[in-house]
């Protein structure tokens, strides 16, 4: 009896092609599941790790900011007006000419280096000074020229 | 049909029209789809634009603007960061809290807070421009109702220093305008940026490109000399209760400006409360004014280097001269008899110039103005400069009488920045170089260093020294206040009347008093130039060489130019050294 129900059951056929398609449902349902569960898992790591880069660039940019903040501050207590004041208040004062005294060395000129560079700095820049040529005849007349120019472009 | 229940039936009668139904539908997405595929372009553009709007936002990026240094490297200007702070009420969740957090921050009445937290707009302006501490401060709240809007601005921590050779920037730090800001707006501006920001929360964040930042510049300005400049010009104007006054100071070896000084200033931090705009015009290079007598000796510079006259001419000095039918008189209508071309210098001769003038011929004189630089800017590199004026022969304004009036600084403009640069020429042994501001560029790909160049030979070495040498005795005969103690001074004072469009300005103290100075007078290393506007006293040798003198006095400390007795001494034992070597 049992064996004819069991026979029953599972022979026939319209029952085994339901069951084969409910499987196969639900083996795509899983599939899918799966396939989407590790494509929102990426997504979300994906989004973690941009807003943390974005928070990082933010922080960067802050402190960007503040250290030009500060330098600007350190600008500020480094003006002239507020040394100068600053140093009249412990005491000290502008030194005048006659405050300073040069002290010669023999055989040693501080300036002698420099000197020597700038004048030979300076003789090339004096071969290379072109010398002033220009006639006023010479200047009035490309003056004109230059108007006339401008006149004939105004016409076409 | 058979074995079909009425209701199959029923369904297989109405299945073709289903069919046809869904078909006609289908064919006719595909012909819409078709459709939009052959949009015109622009449409097809502006169909993209709104789609990408949805997925990201375009922000207009301004570039970080370059860093402006003096000669040493201090900081001139630079930028910083304030904030626009604005509030979405329908997210607030403690209004009352968070008035009590933020009034205090913020610094405002908590009544007219409560209000905009309350409002009934979907995002309401709470404050700004608030500075960068408060923004923090306010960030540190982390409240999700209030957001906090950069703007960029530009800080000059110096204050007033320098303020019209640096200049301002306007419209939230992205066009400058006046001095080297103005001048050089391309150069530190950068390039701004129309930065796409994705809202897909898995795009990864754009970071703004280095390559967009400006460029940094390096001034020839020393923060020194000009912190005393001022000072010293403050001082003046207000001695001499002067309408206004301008300083410069020029190395004229390689035409570095090494202060640049307008008094009445203005705090390039505060430009927009400055109710005077006059405050904001650089005077030294765009207030164009008759520079009177100073211009004699660019006259007989000229006449000498032409051979108009030698260094022994003389003329007999009746106190007048009549040129084109005007008369042209000495000051104070005095009359010197035999003079020679020193004394004309030193005794301020109208006529006697204006006879070395007529030697010259017109032609020539206009001829030395425009190698002199007059009549054109000196491409120093500061915003606006004015090319001055000077009328020739041939202008419809001109006539013979401007010949003689022009020969001693009447009836032509030039500026301040002219001026120094012709009598620098002459310092610098007849030879003009390049008045600049800007001594190095700085960016991406390194510094570029802006090497002084020559502008051209002016006039001969041995007409400079000569020239050089006839200013010495002025400054010893007729501007003793330019006298320094152990310096030998080259300079030259002069005065002007002022001209206005119906004539001359009338009055006790209508005159510009001037006075360019150079030292040491055998090697000079500084050029100066101090000019007063109006001053209550009459004439400038009484008045610009003390100015001179009290800067030049500092001017030698801080750029340690030892006295002539020292530098001698050096010369000396150098010579001597180098006689050992060879």
């Amino acid at each position: 009896m049992s064996q004819t129900w069991f026979q029953h059951t599972f022979s026939r056929k319209r029952f085994r092609t339901r069951n084969q398609a409910t499987a196969l449902a639900i083996l795509g349902v899983a599939v899918l599941l799966i396939l989407g569960s590790l494509y929102l898992s990426q997504v979300a790591s994906f989004a973690i790790t941009n807003r943390e880069i974005e928070d990082l660039i933010s922080r960067r940019d802050q402190l960007k900011r503040q250290n030009e903040q500060l330098i600007g501050e350190i600008a500020s207590f480094r003006t002239v007006p507020r040394l100068y004041a600053r140093a009249v208040e412990i005491g000290f004062r502008p030194a005048t000419n006659s405050d300073i005294n040069y002290l010669l060395i023999e055989g040693y000129n501080p300036q002698r280096a420099n000197a020597q560079l700038e004048a030979r700095a300076g003789r090339q820049l004096e071969a290379a000074a072109p010398v002033y040529e220009e006639t006023f005849s010479g200047w009035l007349e490309r003056q004109f020229t230059l108007l006339r120019d401008q006149f004939e472009s105004f016409g076409s | 049909m058979q074995g079909l229940t009425p209701q199959q039936s029923t369904i297989q009668a109405r299945l073709p029209f289903v069919a046809i139904f869904l078909i006609l539908m289908a064919a006719y997405l595909v012909i819409n789809l078709a459709n939009f595929q052959f949009f015109p372009r622009s449409v097809r553009q502006e169909l993209e634009k709104i789609g990408s709007s949805v997925t990201s936002t375009t922000l207009r990026l301004p570039a970080e603007r370059g860093l402006i240094f003096d000669r040493d490297g201090e900081p001139l200007a630079f930028n910083i960061v304030q904030y626009r702070l604005g509030v979405s009420p329908a997210l607030v969740a403690d209004d009352e809290q968070l008035m009590k957090l933020m009034a205090p921050i913020l610094d405002i009445d908590e009544f007219e807070l409560f209000r905009k937290i309350n409002s009934e707009n979907v995002w309401e302006f709470v404050a700004g421009p608030i500075s960068a501490e408060q923004g923090q401060a306010i960030a540190a709240l982390d409240e999700l109702s209030l957001g906090l809007e950069e703007i960029p601005k530009r800080f000059y921590p110096q204050g007033t220093l320098a303020a019209h050779v640096i200049g301002i920037v306007l419209d939230d730090g992205l066009v400058g305008t006046l001095g080297v800001e103005g001048a050089f707006n391309d150069t530190l501006s950068g390039r701004v940026l129309d930065l796409s920001i994705s809202n897909v929360p898995f795009d990864l964040p754009e970071d703004r490109p280095a390559e967009q930042r400006g460029n940094d510049l390096v001034l020839t300005l020393d923060r020194d000399v000009q912190f005393w400049v001022e000072s010293e010009l403050k001082a003046a104007v207000e001695e001499y209760k002067a309408y206004r006054g301008t300083v410069i100071v020029m190395d004229p070896r390689d035409g570095d400006v090494l202060a640049l000084a307008n008094y009445p200033t203005m705090d390039p931090n505060r430009f927009l409360e400055i109710e005077d705009p006059s405050l904001l015009e650089n005077a030294a290079v765009q207030d164009a004014y008759e520079p009177g007598s100073i211009m004699q000796v660019l006259t007989v510079a000229s006449a000498l280097d032409t051979g108009a006259i030698t260094p022994y001419w003389t003329y007999n000095d009746i106190g007048l001269i009549e040129v084109g039918g005007q008369e042209i008189y000495n000051r104070q209508f005095q009359s010197h008899g035999t003079s020679d071309a020193a004394t004309v210098l030193v005794r301020s001769m109208n006529a006697g110039v204006a006879t070395i003038a007529l030697e010259m011929g017109a032609e020539g004189f206009y001829s030395m103005l425009r190698a002199f630089g007059f009549g054109q800017p000196t491409g120093v590199g500061l915003f606006a400069e004015e090319p001055g004026d000077v009328k020739i022969p041939g202008d419809t304004n001109w006539n013979e009488s401007t010949l003689g009036y022009n020969s001693f600084g009447q009836d032509l403009k030039v500026t301040s920045m002219q001026l120094i640069t012709a009598f620098s020429a002459l310092a610098n042994d007849g030879i003009m170089r390049q008045p600049r501001i800007v001594r190095q560029v700085i960016g991406e790909d390194g510094v570029e260093e802006a090497r002084p160049t020559t502008v051209r030979r002016v006039v001969s070495s041995e007409t400079a020294a000569i020239v050089q040498d006839w200013m010495k005795r002025v400054v010893r005969e007729g501007a003793p206040g330019a006298f320094m103690r152990g310096y030998a001074v080259a300079g030259k004072p002069g005065t002007a009347w002022i001209s206005t469009a119906v004539g001359q300005e009338y009055g006790e103290h209508s005159t510009i008093v001037t006075f360019v100075g150079a030292l040491p007078a055998s090697e000079p290393q500084a050029v100066i130039l101090v000019k007063l506007d109006r001053p209550q006293q009459y004439y400038g040798h009484a008045v610009a060489p003390h100015v001179f003198k009290r800067i030049a006095d500092r001017l030698v400390i801080l750029l340690e130019i030892p006295d002539d007795e020292v530098r001698g001494r050096l010369e000396a034992a150098d010579a001597v050294t180098k006689a050992g070597e060879s």
